[in-house]
């Protein structure tokens, strides 16, 4: 009896909180850590429409329609992943552009992540059949840079291919899809010329969109050091920073000066991880010693999925593993990337920007991170994403924060 | 003369790997093997990719390489016997195409080395999917055939009895007898037995199971009790079962179905397949409240169900063991029962000779929610969490790093050139 007359008025709240509510979800209570808006602090987060309405230090849970309780969290910004290889399901074995590609959303909102650049998997002669396979079908915002390979990451011999390397139908295919087309990528290249790189710079600067390189084969013929102080231009990114092959220490263990005139001049670094791409051996030291990469990213493909990288939240542990402070793990898998790829409306939390919001927990204790050689680095912290919001939606909770008990729910019916 | 003495020193001095009994030993677990009622503190020791001996304290000094498990538990690499992973026809909708995923982001990190795909291809594109996904994938697929000669399309097909030819399912099934394991019928929405009818007269001809999902519920002309003890076979497997959707809770009672224990009472399995639709908090607390624990513990994994309340196989298996049910059990539902099930019973269990299929995890305490597929939370405070998985004794998933070597003892292979 008690109960039949209280679920009325318990419904009439609900009624009422949805029919006059003016925010559609209030994240409450959670630490809010937003790198382009300078916030490293306690604030609550309310969406309307799929949109940031309100950040403030206290946010009446009556003005919710839905109230989801995130304290003891960090809030941030949707992760903007930009290294993965997702051009799934064309059939091609060992290629980028197929086998070696995953299906973005298995992999994105799990780990916080909603946008994701796909770097090069697809040059401007697939790139059509990649978008529609894919990138129209995907709940994750799907990026693309074009491979300055017109058949992009076939394999080999498409990829060494020099006569397919056309910086002007790369970049008309770049300004046909602007708002899919991020860049220009060249990588893999063996041979000594530096041909892949200029024309990928070529094809950047006539569409105006940065290159990001993978640098192949490191030859004596083409130097690293000229290649981010001399070919790439200020905005370009060099990724796979702390691969084995690139010349990052001096003889003392130190970073060599050059990378730090690189970084002035605005080439930027990102990490790239991969299953080749991430040695411990390099990366302690560049980083103990001041050399950090701009941008952090994963390299998604089905080889590095499965074996030290694992996901985007593991890879930015590493950082902190590293002693980098989560502001700056946070600010290099957010705002950084976003404006590496010239797309600020995206890795932040301003009023009126897309509700792509990422919520994580950060558990202290032991564990164990491999890099590319089963080498294991131990540190006392891991990021967990708790709740993944794309466009206010919720995409991803891993505790199901934000449903209901399920002693409330009705039970008949289907 | 100085550099001689020496190398023949340290070939003294190193362990006589070409003698190793093992290639790896997994130290200082606690093994459940259901199968072999095994639930005690045991070594594993691994060689050529099968189960070289279970035993109390093998000497590190008989293996190549020691993983240090202590703490965790090792069991049989788990066996999913409901999935979808026909992906990348480009088929839109379909679980013959979009909607299913590629295994091994699925399955390897959750201590997942079997999977089977449950009807997503019919005979006529079985091949198609065996090239294009069993043949290249580090995961063990198995597969049901649907009795949809076209397989999972999600459009009229599934509901064509044109479709339904159980002798040539049967013909596909016999020509790939390692790889199909049963036969399907799926989301069949008429209200007549012909989709059932039909997949247990394939699986007849073929002698495997068939596993039903009972699509539209019709209590009038076909109710759930016919199907368990009228229709199916003992053997045959009943999916979805904590549903709700077709009167498995009599919601007028709330009591679980007469007809599901007179099922069981038949031989009928009982599996999970929790997917984006089919698993409630209401219909699973209950079942195991009235004594109806399930068989099998399965996903369901497709693209609808990994980002909602399903998740993964060990959340999935993790929600099981919150109501209550002891760790040896839902590894039982996750191992050897589904192996049985599936007649493949060279699976599921560490048996000396046995392929080196093993998972191994972290039973943790602490508070957890558990969404049911509309979104009900049930806060448990138990959550398995999967550390390392072999398949055929390669380590194919590695959480924190425990079979790989401290970053300090690993040498430069590649001097950076400048």
């Amino acid at each position: 009896m008690k109960n039949h007359l209280l679920r009325p008025v318990f419904i009439g709240c609900l009624l009422t909180g949805s029919l006059f509510a003016q925010y559609d979800l209030l994240l409450k209570g959670g630490h809010l850590i937003d790198a382009k808006n300078e916030i490293d602090e306690a604030k609550d987060l309310a969406i309307q429409e799929g949109r940031i309405a309100a950040v403030a230090d206290s946010i009446d849970p009556s003005r919710a329609a839905k109230v989801v309780d995130i304290s003891g969290l960090y809030v941030t910004p949707g992760l903007v992943d930009i290294h993965v290889h997702v051009y799934a399901g064309t059939g091609m074995k060992n290629a980028f552009s197929g086998d070696n590609s995953v299906y973005p959303d298995g992999f994105s909102f799990r780990s916080g992540v909603t946008t994701m650049v796909d770097v090069g998997s697809s040059g401007w002669r697939n790139f059509p059949d990649f978008k529609q396979r894919v990138i129209d079908r995907a709940r994750t915002r799907v990026l693309a840079m074009l491979n300055i390979v017109g058949r992009g990451m076939g394999g080999d011999p498409i990829e060494q291919n020099l006569d397919d390397m056309d910086a002007a139908a790369t970049a008309k295919m770049a300004m046909q899809y602007p708002e899919t087309i991020v860049g220009v990528k060249t990588a893999h290249y063996r041979s000594p010329e530096w041909i892949p790189v200029e024309r990928a710079v070529e094809a950047g600067t006539k569409a105006d969109i940065p290159v990001m390189v993978d640098f192949g084969s490191f030859l004596k013929e083409r130097p690293f050091e000229e290649l981010v102080t001399k070919k790439l231009r200020p905005g370009d990114m060099y990724t796979h920073t702390y691969l084995g092959r690139v010349p990052l220490l001096d003889e003392q263990g130190k970073p060599r000066p050059y990378l730090f005139e690189a970084q002035k001049r605005g080439v930027k670094f990102d990490v790239g991880h991969g299953a080749g791409s991430f040695w411990w051996f390099q990366a302690v030291p560049s980083v103990k010693n001041g050399f950090i990469a701009d941008s952090i990213s994963t390299d998604l493909h089905f080889r590095s999925m499965n074996g030290g990288m694992k996901n985007m939240a593991n890879v930015m542990s590493k950082f902190l593993a590293l002693g980098l402070p989560l502001k700056d793990v946070v600010r290099k898998s957010t705002w950084e990337p976003a404006k590496q790829i010239k797309r600020t409306e995206l890795g932040h939390l301003s009023i009126g920007a897309v509700a792509d919001v990422a919520v994580f927990r950060l558990d202290k204790g032991k564990f164990g991170f491999l890099d590319i050689r089963n080498a294991r680095y131990e540190g006392d912290q891991l990021l967990t994403c708790e709740l993944t919001l794309r466009d206010g939606r919720v995409m991803w909770g891993l505790n199901g924060r934000a449903g209901t008990p399920w002693e409330e729910v009705q039970t008949s019916g289907r | 003369m100085k550099t001689l003495t020496l190398s023949v020193a340290l070939l003294l001095a190193a362990p006589p790997l070409a003698q190793a009994q093992f290639d790896m030993l997994l130290k200082g677990g606690h093994v459940i093997d259901p199968l072999n009622e095994i639930n005690s503190a045991r070594d594993v020791g691994i060689k050529d990719g099968t189960i070289a001996r279970v035993a109390v304290n093998i000497p590190e000094s008989e293996a190549e390489k020691v993983v240090d498990v202590s703490g965790l538990y090792v069991t049989p690499g788990l066996v999913d016997i409901h999935v979808h992973v026909y992906a990348g026809t480009g088929a839109r909708r379909g679980y013959n195409g979009d909607s299913s995923v590629y295994p091994d982001g699925f399955t390897l990190r959750s201590g997942v080395t079997t999977v089977v795909d449950v009807g997503s291809s019919g005979w006529e594109q079985f091949e198609d999917f065996k090239d294009r996904v069993i043949d290249r994938s580090q995961t063990r697929v198995l597969a049901m055939l649907n009795i949809i000669s076209a397989g999972m399309t999600s459009g009229d097909e599934e509901h064509d009895i044109r479709e339904m030819d159980p002798e040539a399912t049967a013909r596909m099934a016999k020509k790939y007898p390692e790889m199909i394991v049963g036969v399907k019928s799926a989301h069949y929405r008429h209200p007549d037995w012909t989709s059932v009818e039909r997949a247990v007269e394939a699986g007849r001809l073929a002698d495997i199971p068939v596993m039903i999902d009972f699509g539209s519920n019709h209590p009038e002309t076909r109710p759930l009790a016919d199907l368990l003890t009228k229709k199916l076979r003992p053997g045959d497997i009943y999916t979805h079962c904590f549903s709700g959707n077709r009167d498995e809770l009599i919601s007028e009672t709330g009591k679980i179905n007469p007809g599901m224990f007179a099922g069981r009472q038949r031989g009928v399995y009982f599996d999970i397949g929790h997917g984006g639709g089919s698993f409630r908090w209401n219909v699973a607390v209950a079942a195991l409240q009235q004594g109806f624990p399930p068989d099998s513990i399965s996903t369901d994994l497709h693209i609808g169900s990994m980002n909602r309340g399903m998740q993964t196989m060990i959340r999935t298996v993790s929600k099981i063991y919150n109501l209550d049910v002891p760790l040896y059990d839902v590894i039982k539902m996750s191992t050897s029962n589904p192996a049985r099930q599936i007649k493949r019973t060279d699976l599921g269990h560490l048996s000396e000779g046995a392929v080196a299929d093993v998972a191994v995890f972290r039973d943790e305490r602490g508070v957890y929610g558990f969404a049911d597929s509309r979104g009900a939370r049930l806060t448990g405070n138990k959550l398995l969490e999967c550390e390392l998985t072999l398949r055929e004794g390669e380590v194919r998933w590695d959480l924190n790093g425990r079979a790989g070597v401290h970053w300090k003892d690993v040498r430069e292979r590649r001097r950076p050139r400048r």
